[in-house]
């Protein structure tokens, strides 16, 4: 490193296999005092390994790891605790009803005049001074439910700090902030570097934020570091090329041309405003396949969930064409719009049931049933029909759906979308978490339904999937549709940019 | 290659689930025909037809009550105002049929219980009060309306012909064994032939799926809920069929009974699963143990404790069971 600069912290040559795949190839990373160093790749890279791996998360690591010099093994998070390394991840850990005083001493609550009671003034008094210290202004006695997310966020940043702290790891920080809590974050970063020689490590997939806050740039794609610079050296274009790899070029359109314009509407919005959002236009033709890229927390499936009724939204929804009034899940599926939901688990399957009686729920009360009886063998000829066209292994009707693989269950569930015979569809991921042949399958599907004349939005962090899919892609970002491209005008890099501007 | 592996793993899975799920879905009715068989052998009287008759007549009731539970439970919820549905049900009856007729108090009690069930329905889907609270208040509300409204004081008047209801024989079949034979009929069709039944299953299952695959998840529990105060109220007037008196405190059992009798049956609280037939023999189980103790002389003090013990048993068995297919 330039100027012989004592290093805070080296990880060398560090290697981390699940179930015997590696994960982490060999990784080299660095952290000066005072430094600001971000850490960016694709879902899967190994950012998150690794900084796992820095928290004493896995002792089973291999490779080389020194704090101020001094040669040390990350056994467990205690030991990384001690040692001045704070992590703050993702989803917080705070005690909703408990004030902030009280979360930002939990689990080191000072003695009060007996054993086993809490001493609330002193603890009140030592939080209000470790938040001082860092230059952050707490609501102490608010209960945390209380607070935005960005003050929460700033509350799990002093109670990470509230040990001696010399490594702070941060995991996406400002997924969820607005512009404003977003600064104030900044800034107390930049203070907690510059007047305490704190090291900070910053994972981030907004790629503009990250070239403006950064000291140093690592960038790691598939397990190894691809490239580790100074914050100047990059611009937006030259991360994401480096994000991405290679592959700059476009590939090949995979699909034909989108349908001819006058083709009618199959799912559309006007003026839809969710929440406390702008209001935003949405139209797919019957035919048409709508890609929706986005971050994670850019509101894409909250805009699906509207769009279904599923939560509360202004203006209008059509489906075929046709209004679609006080929309609910129920008047929504009845009027053609079908929803392939995120997660499967918690939102999509009736795991105990059986694959016939997920397959047919859609359907049901639309196709099958006749005042409310079942037509006698539709269920069953029905359920037969998918297993067979989505080739659902095993090819077993009475299978209980929690017993089957990631991809089947997913086959399971968009077999359920289809057969309602939907105008419209919205699929949520898709194919997440699904095998590679499962995937394909799926996406024959997913093209088969667009051709029967079905108008589809697929929502997926997966570029390859949008850019394999779609027509069009729409970008979006803090609820807002911030992009829409055609296909033909898109790469893998460009895609990237659209959506990693924050 | 990805493929073919998938299909092999599932197939050896689907082998082992086949395996587990056969035995488990059989246990109840092989211990059921092993205790009839061992009782038979054991307790003098027992298998008489006379006994037979006695032991269905006492049952009835319960099972009747136990078709509704059965139906909630499988939406994940339950119901504890059951019992007091069914004391308002006979009291009410009683009290209609002395002042003007029998027809009338019949129409009436049932139209009650279907308004508290749906009651009931109303605010755990709603409002969103959880089964346990909603219930449990309706349950002291309806007791207290009851015992203001009567004063505490049984009905008496009833005419002697209602008892047909309660105490009357087809040959040699009790007359509540036919009814809680209809309802048991219903309910098996309903979950079976109807769009309801099948909702019922899904809305158990996974409400959050449910609502997003276009199911009116709020309607469905409301019908549920709803025939479950009817059946409470079925039972209620087969109640005042026995003991031609409204009494209202009676029937405060019904609720933990029909409950043990649904998940003694097999059919596990956290819904989406559960037919017919669990309600039925689970009613039937817990009848004749309690029945074989009876005729052995045990003291009925003793009878609680067992029908503890068997739900422990029995309903341990089945959960350990699924923990340990979970776990591998």
């Amino acid at each position: 490193m330039p100027k012989g600069e004592a290093m805070l912290l080296e990880m060398r040559n560090i290697r981390k296999s699940f179930s015997g795949v590696e994960v982490l190839r060999g990784v080299d990373f660095s952290l000066k005092p005072g430094e600001i160093h971000a850490l960016v790749g694709h879902n899967g890279a190994g950012k998150s390994t690794l900084m796992k791996v820095l928290g004493g998360n896995y002792a089973d690591y291999e490779g080389e790891i020194s704090l101020h010099g001094d040669k040390i093994r990350l056994l467990s998070p205690r030991k990384a605790i001690d040692r001045g390394i704070a992590i703050i991840y993702q989803d917080f850990s705070l005690v909703p009803d408990l004030s902030v005083a009280h979360n930002i001493a939990l689990g080191r609550e000072p003695r009060g005049r007996l054993r086993g009671t809490i001493g609330h003034a002193i603890l009140r008094r030592r939080s209000a001074k470790e938040a001082e210290r860092l230059g952050i202004r707490l609501p102490m006695d608010a209960s945390v439910r209380s607070l935005g997310v960005g003050t929460q966020q700033l509350t799990e940043i002093v109670r990470a700090c509230s040990r001696e702290v010399r490594v702070l790891v941060m995991d996406e920080p400002t997924a969820r902030l607005a512009p404003a809590e977003r600064e104030l974050l900044f800034s107390t970063m930049r203070r907690m570097a510059d007047e305490q020689g704190v090291g900070i490590v910053y994972i981030s997939h907004f790629l503009d934020e990250v070239c403006d806050l950064s000291d140093r740039i690592t960038v790691m794609r598939d397990g190894l570091v691809v490239a580790t610079r100074p914050g100047a050296d990059y611009t937006l274009d030259t991360l994401a090329e480096l994000l991405v790899g290679h592959e700059i070029t476009g590939r090949e359109a995979s699909r034909a041309a989108a349908p001819t314009s006058d083709a009618s509407e199959a799912l559309g919005a006007t003026q839809l405003s969710v929440a406390d959002r702008p209001p935003l236009d949405l139209a797919v033709a019957k035919g048409q396949i709508v890609g929706l890229a986005g971050l994670v927390g850019s509101g894409r499936t909250r805009l699906a969930r509207a769009l279904i009724g599923d939560v509360k939204a202004d203006g209008e929804i059509r489906v075929g064409g046709r209004r679609v009034a006080h929309v609910d899940p129920e008047r929504a599926t009845k009027a053609g719009l079908s929803m392939v939901p995120e997660d499967r688990k918690t939102l999509g399957l009736a795991l105990g049931a059986t694959v016939e009686a997920n397959i047919v729920v859609s359907a049901l009360g639309k196709l099958l049933s006749v005042l409310g009886f079942v037509k006698p063998g539709s269920r069953p000829r029905l359920a037969e029909e998918m297993i067979e066209r989505f080739v659902i292994r095993p090819p077993d009707r009475r299978k209980i759906v929690g017993n089957l693989s990631g991809g089947n269950a997913q086959k399971v569930l968009l077999a359920r979308a289809l057969g309602s015979r939907p105008v419209a569809m919205i699929l949520d991921q898709p194919t997440a978490g699904v095998d590679i042949g499962a995937k394909v399958e799926l996406h024959n599907q997913i093209l088969a339904a667009a051709k029967e004349g079905a108008g589809i939005v697929v929502i997926s962090d997966d570029l390859d999937e949008l850019l394999d899919l779609s027509d069009q892609v729409l970008v979006m970002n803090g609820g807002r549709l911030t992009g829409s491209y055609a296909r033909s005008d898109l790469t893998r890099a460009s895609l990237l940019a659209a959506i990693s501007r924050s | 290659m990805t493929t073919s592996n998938d299909t092999a793993t599932d197939r050896v899975t689907s082998r082992h689930g086949w395996q587990w799920s056969s035995l488990a879905a059989y246990a109840l009715p092989i211990i059921f025909v092993l205790l009839l068989i061992i009782f038979s052998l054991a307790v003098p009287y027992f298998a008489t037809w006379a006994n037979f008759g006695n032991v269905l007549q006492r049952n009835s009731i319960i099972g009747i009550v136990a078709c509704g539970m059965l139906l909630m439970i499988i939406t994940g919820g339950f119901d504890l105002s059951v019992g007091a549905v069914g004391a308002m049900s006979s009291v009410v009856a009683a009290v209609v049929i002395v002042q003007f007729s029998m027809p009338l108090g019949i129409l009436t009690a049932l139209a009650l219980g279907l308004l508290v069930g749906a009651a009931n329905g109303f605010f755990i889907a709603k409002i969103g009060i959880s089964p346990f609270v909603t219930t449990l208040a309706t349950q002291v509300l309806v007791t207290g309306f009851l015992f203001v409204g009567t004063s505490a004081q049984p009905v008496y008047g009833v005419p002697e012909s209602f008892t047909v209801l309660g105490l009357g024989r087809v040959g040699p079949v009790p007359i509540p064994t036919i009814i809680f034979a209809a309802v048991a009929l219903i309910t098996w069709g309903i979950l079976r032939f109807t769009t309801l039944g099948h909702y019922i299953y899904i809305v158990g299952g996974n409400k959050a799926a449910a609502r997003l695959a276009g199911i009116n998840v709020e309607r469905v529990l409301m019908t549920t809920y709803a025939l479950g105060g009817f059946f409470a109220a079925v039972a209620g007037i087969v109640l005042l069929g026995q003991t031609n008196i409204g009494q209202p405190a009676s029937a405060t059992d019904w609720p933990l009974t029909a409950i043990a009798a649904v998940v003694v049956g097999g059919v596990p609280l956290s819904g989406g699963v559960g037919q017919v037939w669990s309600a039925v023999l689970g009613t039937l189980l817990l009848g004749i143990i309690a029945n074989a103790l009876n005729l052995l002389g045990v003291s009925p003090f003793w009878q609680p404790a067992v029908t503890g013990a068997v739900i422990l048993v029995a309903v341990g068995l089945d959960s350990y069971q699924r923990k340990q297919r979970e776990r591998r």
